[in-house]
Order: structure tokens, then sequence, then C-alpha cells
């Protein structure tokens, strides 16, 4: 007789083994899944049975599995969590996942599957959690998810889905968790959304949108995060959105226009309010001032004239002010200095004028402060050097005048320092030599005199150094010669005079060179560095001989002559 | 009407920061913070969309 062969593995055991060998990487992370040495499915990785020893959960999250998701996943039908996130998967999720009734999560994020969201989805009655985010998958959002009735999170962020998003998916009460991010999505925005009075979180960032905001979104009473940013919407802010109790509105990089409603500066349960990039017109409201809980405020890329209200200087909680590249105009307010946590100020591009408030010098916190492009005057104030945060400061393109004070040297984190096309003067102070974390220094257009600093030469980071059109005279420090890092030494259209130091060619990293417009004069150094920079970035200086056309000593000849 | 009470929006435009006091539990004191909501993978320099939590010590509650 015949002994039986069968394995005694149960068909849910018969199963897994389909599901791993549609899998790669798997003789690494799936070996205790063998169905000859151990027929304890229960046991092995990633499965958790019920009493009856039948697969209820299946947790193979970043294992870096390769492979496809077996239709034998249907065959489970016990199954109420599937965690597959994190891996390389790719194909199409299969139609038969519609047979794991009890499912209440899915979790797919972070492959490589491609295809349509099956439709089959739909009957999973218990389903709570539907992560697909992270993926390849096309087509549209079924609309036959709003059969769902216990879709709690619904999350199809950063996949190539198009079409419309079904007006049926708004009309759900249990739905908490909508993250429809970075698609393709298409069609407007519904009035039904505000249907969905259990959702804190909606999201439909970086789509293709268009229409304009519900007039009827203060409704949407539950959410706490309203992100409808980078998509095509126009129209006006409606000034319903007063109603929203939410904490984050990001409206940026759509076509907004209108003004800013007042009625926003009543929010004040808004930690994040973003507006930037859009057509908003008209004055940044006063009583903004009044939303002292916010932490991050982005008006900046508008089309907002008028003056800086002293009233965001109440704005006590706020970290992020950026007003920049709009057509404000007037002065800036002393009373900004009252924002004590403020992190980053940008004010740049726009038509402010006057000096920089001496208060400013109060935001200690300051990380980053911008002002280029505008008209202000006056000088670099001396308080300036409690900014012992500021790692980048840019005060380029205004008319301010006077000294680079001394003091700029105890903003010991700086990184970046532009003070190029304004009307400095005076001698560059060595103490600038102290910045050892500078990493791009822009002091050209403005009319600096005296020597370069040696102490240049401890500006040990730095990468890029830019001092053309100024009035610098004396030679190049020897001590240039230690930049390890610098790749663009621009000294243009100063006196400088002397020989170009030998000690140069020890910039290895040196890829751009530009001294034309000078008197050196001598011979470049013979060396290959040398050579690799063009005969422009030596003209203009009579003196200096080098191997190029019509230079006073000319050692290779190019051509007949 | 017990249901149109409940609506904040008749109570007109605006909103608070939630008040914390009694929802950490017995744990005190309770504040409400400010805490970043990570959609996804994320884009480096983007900053995140963030909700109001209550916080008391470590612990993380609903509003």
């Amino acid at each position: 007789t015949l002994l039986p062969l069968v394995s005694p593995l149960s068909d849910e055991g018969k199963g897994l083994m389909s599901i791993k060998s549609a899998f790669s990487n798997v003789v690494n992370e799936l070996h205790d899944w063998d169905d000859v040495h151990n027929g304890d499915h229960c046991s092995w990785r990633g499965v958790s049975c019920d009493k009856s020893f039948s697969v209820v959960s299946l947790n193979l999250s970043n294992l870096n599995l390769g492979g496809s998701i077996s239709p034998s996943v249907g065959d489970l039908k016990n199954l109420q969590a599937i965690d597959l996130k994190g891996n390389q998967l790719t194909g199409q999720i299969p139609d038969e996942i519609g047979n794991c009734g009890d499912l209440r999560t899915l979790d797919l994020s972070e492959n490589l599957l491609y295809g349509d969201i099956p439709f089959s989805i739909s009957k999973l009655k218990q389903l709570e959690d539907l992560i697909l985010k992270n993926n390849q998958l096309t087509g549209p959002i079924p609309s036959t998810l709003s059969q769902l009735p216990n879709l709690k999170t619904l999350d199809l962020a950063r996949n190539q889905l198009t079409g419309d998003i079904p007006r049926l998916i708004y009309w759900n009460e249990v739905l908490q968790y909508l993250g429809l991010r970075g698609n393709f999505l298409t069609g407007t925005l519904s009035p039904d959304m505000c249907q969905l009075t259990g959702l804190w979180y909606f999201d439909v960032r970086a789509n293709n949108l268009t229409g304009t905001i519900p007039d009827n979104i203060g409704n949407c009473t539950s959410f706490e995060i309203l992100d409808i940013s980078y998509n095509q919407i126009t129209g006006e802010i409606p000034y319903n959105i007063g109603f929203l109790q939410v904490a984050t509105l990001s409206l940026q990089g759509n076509r907004l226009t209108g003004k800013i409603p007042e009625v926003i500066g009543l929010m004040q349960a808004l930690a994040v309010l973003d507006l930037s990039e859009n057509e908003l017109v008209g004055p940044i409201p006063p009583i903004l001032g009044n939303l002292s809980y916010t932490g991050k405020l982005y008006l900046h890329s508008n089309k907002l004239t008028g003056s800086i209200p002293p009233e965001l200087g109440n704005m006590s909680n706020l970290s992020y002010l950026q007003l920049n590249d709009n057509q404000l105009v007037g002065r800036i307010p002393a009373e900004l200095g009252r924002l004590g946590e403020l992190f980053e100020l940008n004010l740049a591009n726009n038509y402010l004028e006057g000096p920089i408030p001496q208060n400013i010098s109060s935001c200690t916190a300051l990380n980053q402060l911008n002002v280029y492009g505008n008209r202000l005057n006056g000088s670099i104030p001396s308080g300036f050097q409690n900014l012992e945060s500021l790692t980048a400061l840019n005060l380029s393109s205004n008319n301010f005048r006077g000294r680079i004070p001394v003091e700029l040297g105890r903003i010991v984190n700086l990184d970046k320092l532009d003070l190029s096309s304004n009307d400095f003067s005076g001698p560059i102070p060595a103490s600038v030599g102290d910045l050892e974390h500078l990493l791009k220094l822009n002091l050209s257009r403005n009319c600096l005199d005296g020597p370069v600093p040696a102490e240049f030469g401890n500006l040990r980071s730095v990468q890029h150094i830019d001092m053309s059109f100024n009035k610098l005279s004396g030679k190049i420090p020897v001590e240039l010669g230690q930049l390890q890092n610098l790749n663009t030494l621009i000294l243009r259209n100063n006196n400088l005079r002397g020989e170009i130091p030998v000690q140069l060619t020890n910039c290895l990293s040196l890829l751009t060179l530009d001294i034309s417009h000078n008197n050196f004069s001598g011979e470049l150094p013979p060396t290959k560095l040398f050579s690799r920079f063009p005969p422009e970035s030596f003209s203009g200086n009579p003196l200096l001989c080098g191997n190029w056309l019509g230079s006073l000593c000319e050692t290779y000849p190019h051509g007949p002559k | 009407l017990v249901l149109m009470m409940s609506r904040r929006r008749l109570s007109g435009p605006g909103s608070s920061p939630p008040t914390c006091r009694i929802k950490c539990g017995r744990c005190t004191p309770c504040k409400a913070v400010h805490v970043p909501i990570q959609p996804g993978v994320s884009v480096p320099l983007e900053y995140y969309p963030e909700a109001w939590r209550c916080k008391c010590h470590n612990k993380l509650f609903m509003p």
C-alpha cells in the first residue's frame, strides 16, 4: 500500500505557501514558512491565528519582499489585517482580496503596485483602514468605496490616480482620514465634502483640481487639517471659511484671487496658515495679529499691497513669517521685534523702505533673515550680534550703507552671508574670518575698500566667495591657499595688485576663478589647476602674464603667426 | 433643536485652541500643543500639517 504523501498542512497553510511562492527575497525573510519542516503555519513569521488555527493577520512589513501579491490571499477567509507596507511588491492588487470578508485593515503602502484599485475591495464591509499610499496605482478612485460603512482611513496618497473624487465618498460619517495628495485627480471640490462629519484630515494637495472653494466650506466643522494646496483652484476665499475649526489651512499654490478675508483673523485655532503662491491682492489684514497661537504664517508670492501691519508683532507663537515676493511698501515695523519665537523672517522682493529696526535684534531665535530686493537703507544694526542662532543673513539688493560692523563676526553660526548690491563702504572687518561655518560669502557690488583680510584663511568651510565690483586694494593674501573647500572665488573689478600667490594652487576644489579687471602682475602659477581657467578669468590685468593669446609673455604660441 | 445648538457655527465665525483641562485623564498639567501629522513619505523642506493635541508630560490625548 502507498503511504500517504500528502502533507498535513491545512488549506490555509497551503494558501500561505502559495503567497510565499509569488514573493521574492523569501530565502532570507520567510525561511520558516516551510511546510516540510514546520507544518504549524500559525508559528510562521508574521502570521497570527485565532483559536481554530485560522489566519487572522499577516504582518510582513518592511522585509524588502519583491514579487507580487498572490490571488491565494483570497483563500484566507478569516483575515482581519494585512500589512505588507514598505516592501518592493509589484504587479496588481488581486481581485481575490475581496474574498477576505473579515478584513479590517489593508495596508499595502510604500510598494511598487500598479494597475487599478480593484472594485472587489468594496465587498470588504468590515474594512476600517485602507492604506495604499506610495504606489503606482492608476485609474479612478472606485466610487464603490462609498459602500464601505466602517471605513475610517482612506489613504491613497502619492499614486497616479485619475478622474474625479467620487462625490459619494463624502457621504460617510465614519470616515476620519482622507489622504489623496500627490495624484492626478481632476474635477472640482464638491459642497458635499462637508457631509464628512467625522473627518479630521482632508488632504488633496498636489492634484489637478479646478473650480472654486465651496461657499459652504465652513460647514466642515470636524476638519482639523484642510490641505487643498497645489491644485488649480480659482476664485476668492469665501467668508464662510471663518467657521472652520482647523489647525492647518493650506491653500497655497493655487490661483486664488481677491483679498485675504478679515474673518481669518478670528480663527485662533490656526497653527499653520498658508495662503502663499496665489494671486491674492489688497492689504494684509491687521486682524491677523490676533492669531496668537499660530506658528507658521505664509503669505509669500502673491500680489499683496500696503504695509506690514505692526499688529503681526502680537503673534507671540510665530516661528515662520514669509511675506516675500509681494508688493508691500512702507517700513519694517519695530513691533516684529516682539516675536521671540521667530525662526525665519523672509521679506524679500517687496518695496519696503527705511532701516531695519533695532528691535529685530530681540528676535534671538532667528535662524534666517532675508530682506533681499527691497529699498531698505540705513546701516546694519549693531544689535545683530545678539542673533546668535542666525545661519543665513541676506541683505542683498537694497540701499544699505555704512561699514560692515566688526560685531558681525560674532554671529558664529552663519553659513550664508549676502550683503551684495548695496552701498556698504570702508574696509572688510577681519572678524568676518571668525565665521568658521560660512559656506557662502557675497560682498560684491558695494564700495568696500582696503585689503582682503588675511583672516579669510580661517574660513575653513567656505565654498563660494564673491567680492567683485568693489574698491578692494592690496594683494591676494597667501592664506586663501588654506581654503580646501573653495570652489568659486570672484574678485573681478577691484584694485587688487601684486602677483597671484602660488599658494592658491593648494585650493584643489577651485572650479571658478575670476580675478579680471584688477592690477595684477607677474606670471600665473604654472600649474594644472590654473590651466583649467579660461583667459577671461584674467583679462583686464595688463601686467599679468599667462598662456593666452596676446598676453604680455605668451609662452605657447596659438597657431601660426 | 439640540442638534442645532450643538453646532458651533451658530455662535459666529472664529475658532480657538482646545481647552485641555480635563482631556488628559488624571494627568496634570494638561496643555494644548501643536503636533505635526506625517502625511506619508514627505518631500524634504515641506512642513507637515499640524493638529492640536492635549499633552501631559510625554503623553498625548485627543482634545
